[in-house]
């Protein structure tokens, strides 16, 4: 379909937020990292993975924005914090930790890729035709980051050690990337975001496990229970209203300027 | 009258903004329509492919045809459509392209699925012994190689992959209706 359902306008807008604002987040997140990474190549790697996590972002943006009446940069900037749709994960400060840095877009881009590609095949033509463009590119990402995984896994003791720990403290945070958005089961249903077989927390899951078995981390995943309400619903980490705040303050100065 | 082979040539000046290669040569030209507005001018419509999604470059692009091409005689309007469907891929890269980017110091991924994942040779002085040393780069659409023969540094086209991403074994597809 060129054009959509005017029931499914709403779904398709929460779900492409939730897409959107968990780039964006995580691509302000790593950019963090400009000039500041642990070695040169890295330094590299994350600042041109933030351009395409924050590029990925726009280019959705500008779907919903096409669907709600407004722009993707008032969607990126003008809205208040309840109305992100970010999981937590994303929001979360690193604190300069490269683990934590490390795994948290190791559980991301592993989510990413596999939401990209459900999208790819939407029977929305439009959005099919971005998200196919979209996961090549995250193809990348999850490359890389599989590698790092691999090369820090198989590092030292210390090196295995952080890594172990920074997976540990994640992943109950990251099986928050799988709250539905409201009204998903329509999206479903209509093949706007078509189911995967196995179902996404199995086949995610077992894509993690799989690489973190080759770099001797163990992964322990509780599939998410179905009344945990958090990021897809706006309910935010305390992290994230000053994330935000930060993010917003050029912007806020002159909303009406042409860049 | 204006004619599609005027608005490609004119097309053919215009380089990208951030290496020496014309957009024509870059293969993100994908279709030119002429429409008559007036008994002797035409409006016209540019289809482009953008390489990487959201690329800083594009706007400039999208300007600068628009700028070229209406200064044409018998123009009356210019349009600039982006689509992503077909996704642009090096292979569109045409061979005088790429041998004006082999110059640069820039190699592109040869063309063809059985040449995915191929090493580059050295665009200096033509080795075979290179590695890569980051999969990112300068760029979004390029990343970082070294030459272990002449020492130079050098940048390669990243490739996206065009097909079998999600092995859409996503097998049972919902009924679209």
């Amino acid at each position: 379909m060129d054009k959509l359902p005017n029931e499914l306008k709403q779904p398709l807008v929460e779900l492409l937020l939730s897409v959107a604002d968990d780039k964006f987040i995580l691509g302000h997140r790593n950019a963090d990292w400009t000039g500041l990474a642990p070695i040169l190549e890295e330094d590299i790697a994350f600042s041109s993975l933030s351009q395409d996590e924050i590029s990925h972002a726009i280019a959705i943006y500008q779907i919903a924005a096409g669907l709600v009446g407004s722009t993707a940069d008032k969607l990126a900037y003008a809205r208040k914090p309840d109305e992100y749709l970010c999981a937590e994960l994303v929001e979360l400060s690193d604190e300069f930790n490269w683990a934590i840095a490390v795994c948290r877009n190791f559980f991301c881009d592993h989510h990413d890729y596999l939401r990209l590609g459900r999208l790819a095949h939407s029977s929305y033509v439009p959005l099919a035709q971005l998200a196919g463009r979209l996961v090549a590119e995250e193809q990348i990402h999850v490359q890389h980051v599989d590698m790092l995984l691999k090369r820090l896994g198989h590092g030292d003791t210390e090196s295995r050690e952080r890594m172990q720990s920074a997976l540990d403290r994640l992943a109950p945070l990251a099986t928050g990337l799988l709250e539905p958005t409201q009204g998903i089961e329509l999206l479903e249903a209509k093949g706007v975001y078509p189911r995967i077989e196995p179902a996404m927390f199995e086949r995610w899951t077992e894509d993690l496990r799989h690489v973190a078995e080759a770099s001797e981390l163990k992964l322990q995943l509780q599939a998410p229970r179905a009344e945990a309400i958090g990021g897809r619903r706006g309910r935010h980490s305390d992290a994230f209203a000053s994330l935000l705040d930060e993010l917003t303050e050029v912007y806020r100065l002159e909303p009406e300027a042409a860049w | 009258m204006v004619t599609q082979d005027d608005i490609l040539n004119t097309l053919r000046t215009i380089d990208d903004p951030e290496m020496p290669i014309s957009i024509v040569d870059l293969g993100l030209v994908e279709k030119i329509e002429l429409q008559p507005s007036s008994p002797a001018c035409m409006d016209v419509r540019v289809k482009i492919l953008p390489t990487f999604v959201g690329c800083t470059a594009l706007p400039m692009i999208e300007n600068e045809i628009r700028r070229c091409v209406s200064a044409l005689p018998g123009v009356t309007s210019v349009e600039v459509q982006s689509t992503y469907s077909p996704p642009w891929s090096v292979d569109r890269i045409t061979p005088s392209g790429r041998e004006s980017l082999r110059r640069y110091g820039v190699t592109v991924p040869e063309a063809g699925e059985e040449n995915v994942g191929q090493p580059p040779s050295c665009p200096f002085c033509g080795s075979a012994t290179v590695r890569q040393e980051s999969a990112f780069g300068p760029t979004r659409c390029r990343m970082i190689w070294y030459c272990e023969s002449c020492r130079h540094p050098f940048e390669h086209l990243k490739r996206l992959a065009t097909t079998g991403l999600i092995d859409l074994s996503l097998q049972r597809l919902p009924e679209t209706r």
